[in-house]
C-alpha cells in the first residue's frame, strides 16, 4: 500500500510539474516585448529594404490568420494544451511555415541525443570511477594527480575547452572538421562515418568539462563517506578495500549522482548551445536560441516541452528507481 | 572574447602552421576546382524545401539565387532595373491602370520545357488567388486581374492607378516574391502552396544536385542546357562553376579558419575585426584591395532615426541641434575606423545614388540654412578625414574628388554652440551645465541593435558617446531585433539607431512612401506599415502622393523625388551616417574575377537574387 501512494505521489508530482511548466511557457514568451508577425515582417522587410505600407498591412493580416495568433488567449492555450501538450502537434513553426514544428525537432533530436547522452553516459562513468577513487584512496598519488587534472580543467569556461581544441585540431592540425558537416544523404557507411568524425571534437569538449565535474562531487561524496562508522567496521572486519570501495563507499555515494544523472540526461533535451554555436553541430539548442530571439511561440513550445517531460520523466524514474538501490528508502 | 580568438588564430598564423592545406573535394566530395562554395548565412530549418511559394522557404540559401527567375532584376551599378524573364518594361495604359508585359522568349525550364507567359499567368494567378501564397494580400489589393494574351503576352489590370508595375513585381533590393514557377509542374499538384518541390525544374541556371537534410549546406548543379536559363538567355555567357555549393560555417571565429583555410570563396559580411585576421591569407580579398577595404553600397544608410511624435523629439530644432552636437568624424572613426561614406540625405550615398542625387544636390547643401539663417553642410569632411587616417599612416589618396567617392560629399558640422542654441529654442534649459524639460532633467534613451547589424549598432553607441560628451543624459538600451522592432512599430522609444533609409533607383516612391502621414498611428498603437517614426511633414506627405502619380521612366519622378530629399533635409527625422559599409570578402585562390572596386561590374550581393548575373564573370584560377 504503502509502494502505491509512493508511486501516486510521484506521478502525481510529475504530472503537477509538466502542467504548470507548459503553462508558463506558454504565457512567458507572449509577455516578450516582441511579437512574430512583426519580427517576420522586419525580417521581410529588412531583406528587401522596405515595404509599401499597403503591403505591410496585407502581411500582417494575412500571417495573424496563418500562424494561429487570431483567437483569444484562453482559446489559444486550450488548443496548445489539447494538441501539443496531448498530441505533440505544436503547429508549424512560425519562422519556417508551414513546416511542422515536430518535423523540424525530430530531425536535429537524435543528433543532440547522441551527442549529449553519450557525452554525459561517459562523463558519469569515467567522472565517478575516478572520484570515487580520489575519494576512497585519496592518499595515493595516482589519485592526487587524477584529481589535479580534475581540478584543472573544471573551471575552465567551457568555450574556451571547445576553442583551444577547434584551433588546435581543426584549424591548425587539421584532423578534424572545424564545422560539423555530417553527410546526412550518403550511404550508411559514409554517414557514420562522417557523423563519428564530426562528433568527436564537440563530444571531447563536452566530455573534459562534464567528466571534471562529475570526479569533484564523487570525490567529495566519497571521502566523505570513507569516513563513515560502518566503513570502519567494515575495515575492522578484515573485508577487502576493493569490497569496501564497491559495496560500501559507491553504494552508499553514488545515490545523489543518480539524481544528478537523471537530471542531466533529462536536461540533454535543452541541447548543448554552446557547442552547436562553436562546432556548428545539428541540434536542438541552436533551435531554441533562434526560436526565442525570432518569437516563434510554437518553436518555443515545442522544444521546452519535450525539455520540460524529458526532465521531469527523468526525475520521476530516478524517484522510482531510488527504491531499488537504496535499501533505507525501500523499507521506509 | 573577440580578441582573445583573434590573438590565438594569429598565433596559429606565426607558428606557420596554417592548416592552409588544398583539399582536393568539398565536403560532399566535388571537386574543389569546380566547386565555388558560398558562405550561407544561417542553416535553414526547411531542407529540401525548394518551393518560392511556400512562405517558409529560406530563399537566401541559394535558392532565390540560382534556382528561380524575376521579371525584373537589379543592376546594382547603374541604379536600374532590367528585365529578365520579361522582355521589355510593362506598356501601361495612360492612367496606369492596364498594363502589358511581354515575356522572353527562347527561356527553357531545366527540364527543356519552354518558359512561356502561361508560367507567369499561373503564378501571379495563384498569388492572387491563394490566401496562403506569398503577398497574397498585396496581390488581392493591387489586381483586378491577370489576364493570359498569348503564348508570350500577359495583361494585368489594377484596381487603381499603379505607375510602379516593375518596381512592385521585379527586384529592387535582395529579391521579390514573384518568382515564377512551372506551369505544367504546379498545376499539377493539388495544393501548389503546400509543395515543397525537392527536385525543382526551375528557370535558373542552377539545378539542386544534393542537399543536407540538416540544413547545412545544399549542392547546386549547373545545368547542361544553362545557356537557356534566364542567364544564359538574357547575357548569352553561362557560369563557369560546375558546382556552387552554399554552406555554413557556424561562428565568426570559425569563418574566419575557414576564409584562412581556403575552405570558403565568398562570404556574405565580416566584421573589420575578422577581416584583420582573414588578410593574413594572402589569396582572401575585399572590394578594396587596401584601407578602407569595404564596400559602401549597400542600400540602407545607418543612422539615427526620432520618434517624431514625442515632444522634444517632434521639435525640427530638436534634431538639429542633436544632429550638430555630434562630431561625425568621431562617429566615423567609432564605427569602422573611419571607413564610409558619409548619408546626409534621406538615401544612401551609394555610388549610384552619390552620382544621381548627391553631387547634383552638393550646392543646395552648402547653401542650405536652419530658421537662424546658419548654414550646417560641411563640405571638408573628407578632407579632414583623409587627415586624421594620415596621422595615423593609413594611406588615403589625395585627389579631392576621389576622397568626395571614399568618405563622401560632407557631413553634418560639429557644433555645439549650434547646438544649444537650438536646445534652447526646442524649449530646453541648461542649468548649471545639466539639460532640463519642462523644468524636470531631460534624460532619454537611444535603442540599439544588439544582435544584427554591427554597422547600425556601433553607430548607436557613437553616438550615445558624443551626446554623452556634449552634455546630455542619454541610456543606450542594447535590444533584440524582435524587441526593437516591436518597439518601434509601437512608438515607445526616443531615438534608435537603425536604417528607415533605402534606395537602390532614381524614382525613390518604394523606399519612400512609408513617411505619408496618413499612415501615422499614437503611440502605443502599432504603426500602420510604414512611418514608424511617425513624422508629421504635410509637405512630404504631399510630395509622396504626388509622386505615387509617376513611372519611374518619367523625368517628373526624379524632380519630386530630389524635392522630397530636401524636405527630409529641413525636417531631419533620420540623421544618416554612412551609406551600408560592408566587408565582403572573397578569396582567390580557386576562383578569381569577382566584383570589386577595381573591377565593379557588379556589387557583391551573394545574397540577393541578382548573383545569377554574378556568376558567368566568376573565372576558374586554374
Amino acid at each position: 500500500m504503502k509502494a502505491w501512494k509512493y508511486i501516486g505521489l510521484r506521478l502525481l508530482t510529475w504530472a503537477l510539474v509538466i502542467w504548470i511548466g507548459v503553462t508558463f511557457v506558454f504565457f512567458i514568451p507572449r509577455a516578450f516585448p516582441s511579437d512574430p508577425v512583426e519580427t517576420m515582417i522586419s525580417r521581410m522587410a529588412s531583406m528587401s529594404g522596405s515595404m509599401e505600407a499597403t503591403q505591410v498591412e496585407a502581411l500582417r493580416r494575412q500571417l495573424r490568420v496563418q500562424f494561429g495568433l487570431e483567437g483569444s488567449l484562453w482559446e489559444q492555450y486550450t488548443t496548445y494544451l489539447r494538441d501539443g501538450l496531448f498530441g505533440f502537434n505544436f503547429g508549424p513553426s512560425l519562422m519556417n511555415y508551414p513546416t511542422p514544428v515536430g518535423e523540424i525537432i525530430g530531425r536535429f533530436l537524435p543528433y543532440t541525443l547522441f551527442l549529449s547522452v553519450t557525452a554525459v553516459i561517459i562523463a558519469w562513468t569515467l567522472g565517478n570511477i575516478i572520484g570515487l577513487l580520489a575519494g576512497f584512496r585519496k592518499n595515493k598519488r595516482s589519485s592526487k594527480i587524477l584529481e589535479g587534472i580534475a581540478i584543472t580543467i573544471y573551471p575552465i569556461p567551457y568555450f574556451i575547452v571547445a576553442l583551444v581544441l577547434q584551433i588546435v585540431f581543426g584549424f591548425i592540425l587539421g584532423w578534424f572538421p572545424m564545422t560539423a558537416n555530417i553527410l546526412t544523404t550518403a550511404d550508411r557507411g559514409a554517414f557514420i562515418a562522417s557523423l563519428l568524425r564530426n562528433s568527436i571534437l564537440p563530444a571531447i569538449s563536452l566530455l573534459l568539462v562534464g567528466t571534471g565535474w562529475w570526479i569533484i562531487s564523487m570525490k567529495s561524496l566519497a571521502s566523505s563517506v570513507a569516513e563513515e562508522d560502518f566503513v570502519q567496521y567494515a575495515r575492522y572486519r578484515g573485508l577487502s578495500e576493493r569490497r569496501i570501495g564497491a559495496s560500501y563507499v559507491l553504494r552508499n555515494s553514488i545515490l545523489s549522482q543518480v539524481t544528478a544523472l537523471a537530471l542531466s540526461l533529462g536536461g540533454v533535451f535543452n541541447g548543448s548551445l554552446i557547442t552547436e554555436i562553436i562546432f556548428n553541430y545539428p541540434g536542438v539548442g541552436k533551435l531554441v536560441q533562434q526560436a526565442i530571439l525570432s518569437s516563434d511561440y510554437n518553436m518555443i513550445l515545442g522544444t521546452i516541452t519535450i525539455s520540460i517531460i524529458a526532465i521531469s520523466t527523468a526525475t520521476l524514474i530516478a524517484d522510482l528507481i531510488y527504491p531499488f538501490i537504496d535499501p533505507r528508502i525501500r523499507y521506509s | 572574447m573577440r580578441k582573445l580568438v583573434s590573438l590565438l588564430l594569429v598565433l596559429a598564423m606565426m607558428l606557420g602552421v596554417s592548416a592552409a592545406f588544398a583539399a582536393e573535394t568539398t565536403i560532399v566530395g566535388t571537386p574543389r576546382n569546380e566547386t565555388l562554395i558560398v558562405e550561407m548565412q544561417n542553416p535553414t530549418q526547411t531542407a529540401g524545401q525548394f518551393s518560392p511559394m511556400m512562405q517558409g522557404t529560406n530563399m537566401g540559401t541559394g535558392i532565390q539565387q540560382l534556382l528561380w527567375g524575376n521579371l525584373y532584376e537589379i543592376d546594382t551599378v547603374k541604379g536600374e532595373q532590367f528585365p529578365s524573364l520579361a522582355a521589355e518594361f510593362p506598356k501601361s495604359n495612360e492612367d496606369f491602370t492596364e498594363h502589358t508585359i511581354a515575356i522572353r522568349q527562347g527561356i527553357k525550364w531545366s527540364d527543356g520545357v519552354d518558359f512561356t507567359a502561361k508560367d507567369v499567368h499561373y503564378t501571379m494567378n495563384l498569388m492572387l488567388t491563394n490566401p496562403e501564397a506569398p503577398s497574397h494580400g498585396y496581390y488581392q489589393q493591387i489586381f483586378e486581374s491577370i489576364d493570359l494574351v498569348d503564348d508570350y503576352t500577359i495583361k494585368i489590370k489594377t484596381k487603381e492607378s499603379f505607375p510602379l508595375l516593375a518596381e512592385s513585381i521585379g527586384v529592387l533590393i535582395w529579391g521579390n516574391d514573384l518568382r515564377v514557377v512551372p506551369e505544367h509542374i504546379y498545376s499539377k499538384e493539388e495544393n501548389p502552396v503546400m509543395f515543397k518541390n525537392s527536385n525543382p525544374v526551375v528557370t535558373g541556371p542552377y539545378t539542386v544536385k544534393q542537399f543536407d537534410e540538416l540544413g547545412n549546406w545544399i549542392l547546386y548543379e549547373l545545368r547542361e542546357d544553362a545557356i537557356y536559363s534566364d542567364v544564359g538567355v538574357v547575357t548569352g555567357k553561362v557560369p563557369k562553376a560546375k558546382y556552387v555549393l552554399f554552406q555554413t560555417f557556424g561562428d565568426d571565429a570559425t569563418r574566419t579558419m575557414t576564409m584562412v583555410s581556403n575552405l570558403v570563396d565568398i562570404m556574405v559580411e565580416v566584421s573589420p575585426e575578422n577581416w584583420e585576421v582573414m588578410k593574413t591569407n594572402p589569396k582572401a580579398a575585399m572590394w578594396y584591395p587596401e584601407y578602407p577595404y569595404a564596400l559602401f553600397d549597400d542600400p540602407c544608410s545607418k543612422g539615427i532615426a526620432f520618434n517624431n511624435a514625442k515632444p522634444p523629439f517632434s521639435d525640427k530644432n530638436f534634431r538639429w541641434a542633436l544632429a550638430l552636437a555630434m562630431d561625425f568624424k568621431e562617429v566615423s572613426m567609432n564605427i569602422f575606423d573611419g571607413a564610409g561614406r558619409a548619408s546626409v540625405l534621406q538615401i544612401p550615398a551609394t555610388a549610384s545614388m552619390q552620382e544621381l542625387y548627391y553631387k547634383p544636390m552638393e550646392e543646395w547643401l552648402e547653401n542650405f540654412e536652419l530658421e537662424d539663417g546658419y548654414k550646417p553642410f560641411n563640405t571638408n569632411y573628407a578632407r579632414e578625414m583623409a587627415e586624421i587616417l594620415k596621422a595615423q599612416g593609413i594611406e588615403v589618396p589625395d585627389d579631392d574628388a576621389l576622397l568626395d567617392d571614399m568618405f563622401g560629399i560632407g557631413s553634418w558640422k560639429h557644433d555645439p554652440e549650434q547646438a544649444t542654441k537650438l536646445l534652447q529654442k526646442a524649449g530646453l534649459e541648461l542649468k548649471d551645465g545639466k539639460w532640463y524639460w519642462e523644468g524636470e532633467p531631460f534624460k532619454f534613451t537611444c535603442n540599439i541593435l544588439a544582435d544584427t547589424e554591427a554597422q547600425a549598432g556601433r553607430g548607436g553607441q557613437a553616438a550615445v558617446d558624443q551626446w554623452v560628451k556634449f552634455g546630455l543624459d542619454v541610456t543606450p538600451v542594447k535590444m533584440t531585433h524582435t524587441a526593437f522592432t516591436n518597439a518601434n512599430s509601437l512608438g515607445e522609444f526616443d531615438v534608435g539607431a537603425y536604417w528607415p533609409s533605402c534606395a537602390i533607383i532614381r524614382n525613390l516612391y518604394r523606399q519612400i512612401n512609408g513617411w505619408d502621414a496618413d499612415l501615422i498611428k499614437p503611440i502605443g498603437e502599432r504603426s500602420s506599415g510604414g512611418n514608424g517614426e511617425r513624422l508629421n511633414s504635410p509637405a512630404l506627405t504631399e510630395k509622396i502622393h504626388e509622386l505615387a502619380r509617376y513611372s519611374s521612366q518619367d523625368e517628373k519622378s526624379y524632380e519630386i523625388s530630389t524635392e522630397i530629399l530636401k524636405i527630409f533635409v529641413e525636417e531631419l527625422p533620420f540623421i544618416g551616417f554612412h551609406s551600408g559599409t560592408k566587408f565582403v570578402p572573397t578569396n582567390n585562390t580557386y576562383w578569381t574575377n569577382y566584383p570589386t572596386s577595381e573591377n565593379p561590374y557588379n556589387g557583391p550581393w551573394w545574397w540577393w537574387s541578382a548573383f545569377k548575373y554574378i556568376l558567368p564573370h566568376i573565372e576558374p584560377v586554374q
